[in-house]
């Protein structure tokens, strides 16, 4: 299985190099930290300055299909799997991966428990003053978010667990966070995420969907012994490519 | 010159994710892990002891336990194809719950297919019904404004059918989410058959909740045999089920698309059949006064066709008095008679200082299969007021005698609407009957539910 070119989607990539192993650190546009993908070593950059964080990543394998690099296309707009945040809490683990569109925008495809939406981050001045503080914030809440109305399903104190790939920010395993998630009427998926201090009221909203990997035909896949991927069947909504049978 | 090479990345989680073949730490059973890391709890087949995946890959003992190995209706690691995806039975859990004394047990196979999630199909001991749930795609609203709980996704409403408290009874297999035996949740079911959306609040003892929506769908107990490939048949159902789709509703349509085609064919038929009737009056006097007997020659039909008549006979202004007139029809040519009476009457009083009033003023009748021809018709009016006869007193006048005036009047080639209204009764027969049974069928469903009324 080949991965693209990282510099596929980024025309302006710097060619940086892990100032551990000397492999290429593909850095994008938006990318503040980066795993390096050879030893594992966590690279932040800011403004020009490359530092060494070490290899401090706690990844685990918590069973996703989805890999760096796997492509799919989310209402029309073609974005590839770029890194992974991995965070644990309560009852285990899940991932936040980090996706760059086509159209030069960052979105969010989370994945818990075989669950799966993607988001994209908004504006805190759309929420902020308008949304209890995480203290306040309970299940079953209705929360106006942007003009959408929407149900609080989770909330929940975490931490970052391990990262591989790029990252927009850069993230210290075992900085904790706390977030709430919540679904839209409509099959809206949004999250507030409060950062580190659960007494605020301006968290930073995510806004999306619900989807599942057909519906974006996210390819290519993870491999799973036992099971065969064999593309996914086209979706009923229109307008979707179906993958090139690549597993 | 070759240019150096970097070393080759490690490539994390980029090689096929592997099966696992461990011991349970506690009896010794060999345990098969198929759930590819996305585990967080492994409870013994054999001893049921909860125990958890360490990041290394080693199983720790959340709880030990020594329980008996219990027969579920599909077998753990079981695979089938269930609307087109291949599932894998990861985890089996038994709940149950308890209603005016009286346990509910239920088994749910949590089903996994790595590419795309997970699944529930969920199995009904007390009625052997069978669904098959999946995470809802978003939050249903809820209904505040109708009489009965309701919340309403994508524009179909779900009405509240019961809530209860579900507990953990029996856990065996791999779940990517904690699960012990003893764990309760308040599980909220909403029906809109053959779809439920069922909503689960859990509070964890850290402090975090979620609340879950699932949709689970009706599923024929036959269809899991398929898909598993089971051997011999499912239980037999008892009982109609939550969400089993109301079989006189899907007939309906049918039914009902019977019952257009079967109206549409009646009224062209009664079309036809009206536009054919003449309905002449061949016969018709009126306000003839007297007993006087009446013979007159007329002529019924045409050619050799039979036709059908209506006779009709009303006396006026009749006062506590019958009025009777005895006809023959006598078919000059073949010398056949037919003879019938017809009676009007009015009968009024005082009983108690309550008035009353009883009788017809009219009677018809209805003759088939009349052959033409030229018939004799005979009338013989009579008349007669009451059976006992109002004593005179002395010096009393006899009343004056009684008198009669009718109307006859006779129409061949009639109309006859109840041959229209037989067969409009027995065409809607169908429908309604559906819609009974349909309705029983609801009744039957809802006695199981938080509004039944026994």
């Amino acid at each position: 299985m080949m991965r693209p070119p990282p510099s596929r989607m980024d025309p302006n990539a710097q060619t940086i190099q892990c100032p551990q192993c000397g492999a290429p650190a593909p850095f994008r546009g938006h990318t503040v930290s980066l795993v390096c993908e050879y030893c594992e070593s966590t690279i932040v950059r800011t403004g020009v300055d490359i530092s060494l964080v070490g290899k401090v990543s706690a990844l685990v394998d918590n069973g996703s299909p989805i890999i760096l690099g796997s492509r799919g296309r989310f209402h029309g707009t073609p974005f590839e799997v770029v890194g992974r945040l991995q965070v644990q809490y309560g009852r285990g683990t899940w991932n936040e991966w980090y996706v760059e569109m086509a159209d030069n925008t960052v979105g969010w495809l989370t994945d818990a428990q075989g669950a799966y939406s993607i988001v994209r981050p908004k504006d805190q001045s759309i929420v902020a003053g308008r949304v209890p503080p995480f203290a306040h914030i309970e299940i079953n809440q209705i929360l106006e978010i942007d003009g959408v109305p929407a149900c609080v399903v989770d909330r929940r104190g975490a931490a970052y667990k391990g990262a591989e790939g790029s990252l927009p920010f850069a993230a210290q395993p075992g900085m904790e966070f706390y977030g709430a998630d919540l679904r839209g009427f409509n099959g809206e998926f949004l999250t507030l995420d409060y950062g580190n201090d659960p007494n605020h009221n301006a968290p930073v909203p995510y806004m999306g969907e619900s989807i599942e990997l057909a519906e974006v035909g996210l390819h290519p896949l993870r491999q799973f012994s036992g099971w065969r991927f064999t593309g996914w069947t086209p979706p009923e909504t229109a307008g979707q490519v179906p993958p090139q049978g690549q597993a | 010159m070759a240019a150096q090479a970097p070393p080759a990345p490690a490539k994390v989680f980029r090689e096929p994710a592997q099966t696992e073949s461990v011991q349970c730490p506690c009896c010794g059973g060999p345990i098969t892990l198929t759930g590819f890391g996305g585990i967080e709890q492994v409870a013994c087949p054999y001893c049921g002891s909860e125990l958890s995946p360490e990041d290394s890959g080693a199983l720790s003992v959340m709880k030990q336990l020594q329980r008996q190995q219990r027969t579920s209706a599909l077998q753990l690691h079981t695979r089938g194809t269930l609307d087109g995806i291949e599932c894998e039975v990861l985890g089996i859990v038994w709940r149950e719950c308890n209603v005016d004394g009286a346990t509910y047990p239920w088994q749910e196979f949590l089903l996994y297919n790595p590419y795309r999630g997970y699944r529930w199909l969920v199995y009904s001991m007390s009625d052997h019904h069978w669904s098959l749930g999946a995470t809802l795609l978003g939050a249903p609203r809820v209904d505040g404004g109708s009489m009965q709980r309701a919340v309403e996704f994508k524009k179909t409403s779900y009405r509240h059918f019961q809530t209860v408290n579900a507990v953990v009874s029996y856990v065996e297999g791999e779940f990517p989410w904690q699960l012990h035996v003893g764990d309760n949740a308040i599980a909220h079911e909403y029906i809109a058959p053959p779809v439920a959306i069922s909503i689960e609040e859990s509070h964890m003892p850290d402090g975090s909740a979620d609340v879950n929506f699932t949709s689970m769908c009706h599923i024929e107990g036959s269809d899991v045999w398929k898909a598993f490939g089971c051997e011999g048949s499912p239980p037999e159902l008892s009982g109609v089920g939550s969400v089993r789709p109301n079989p006189y509703k899907a007939r309906g349509k049918f039914v009902w698309a019977a019952f257009g085609a079967l109206m549409a064919a009646l009224i062209a038929v009664s079309v036809i059949y009206i536009g054919g009737r003449t309905n002449k009056v061949i016969y018709d006097k009126s306000g003839v006064e007297g007993i006087g007997v009446v013979s007159q020659e007329i002529t019924i039909g045409e050619g050799d066709s039979d036709t059908t008549l209506e006779v009709e006979f009303s006396a006026i202004a009749l006062s506590n008095q019958w009025a009777f007139v005895d006809i023959m029809l006598i078919n000059i040519g073949a010398e056949e008679a037919m003879g019938f009476g017809l009676t009007a009457e009015e009968w009024h009083g005082n009983t108690g200082g309550e008035s009353w009033r009883e009788g017809k003023s009219k009677q018809s009748v209805t003759l088939g299969g009349v052959k033409s021809g030229k018939y004799l018709l005979q009338i013989t009016p009579s008349t007669g007021g009451p059976k006992t006869p109002v004593k005179l007193k002395p010096g009393q006048k006899a009343p004056p005698p009684l008198k009669l005036k009718y109307n006859l009047r006779i129409k061949e080639n009639i109309v006859l609407s109840r041959y229209i209204f037989i067969a409009f009764f027995v065409i809607i027969t169908f429908p309604l009957i559906n819609v009974m049974l349909g309705f029983f069928f609801e009744g039957k469903r809802w006695r199981n539910s938080d509004y039944s009324s026994t």
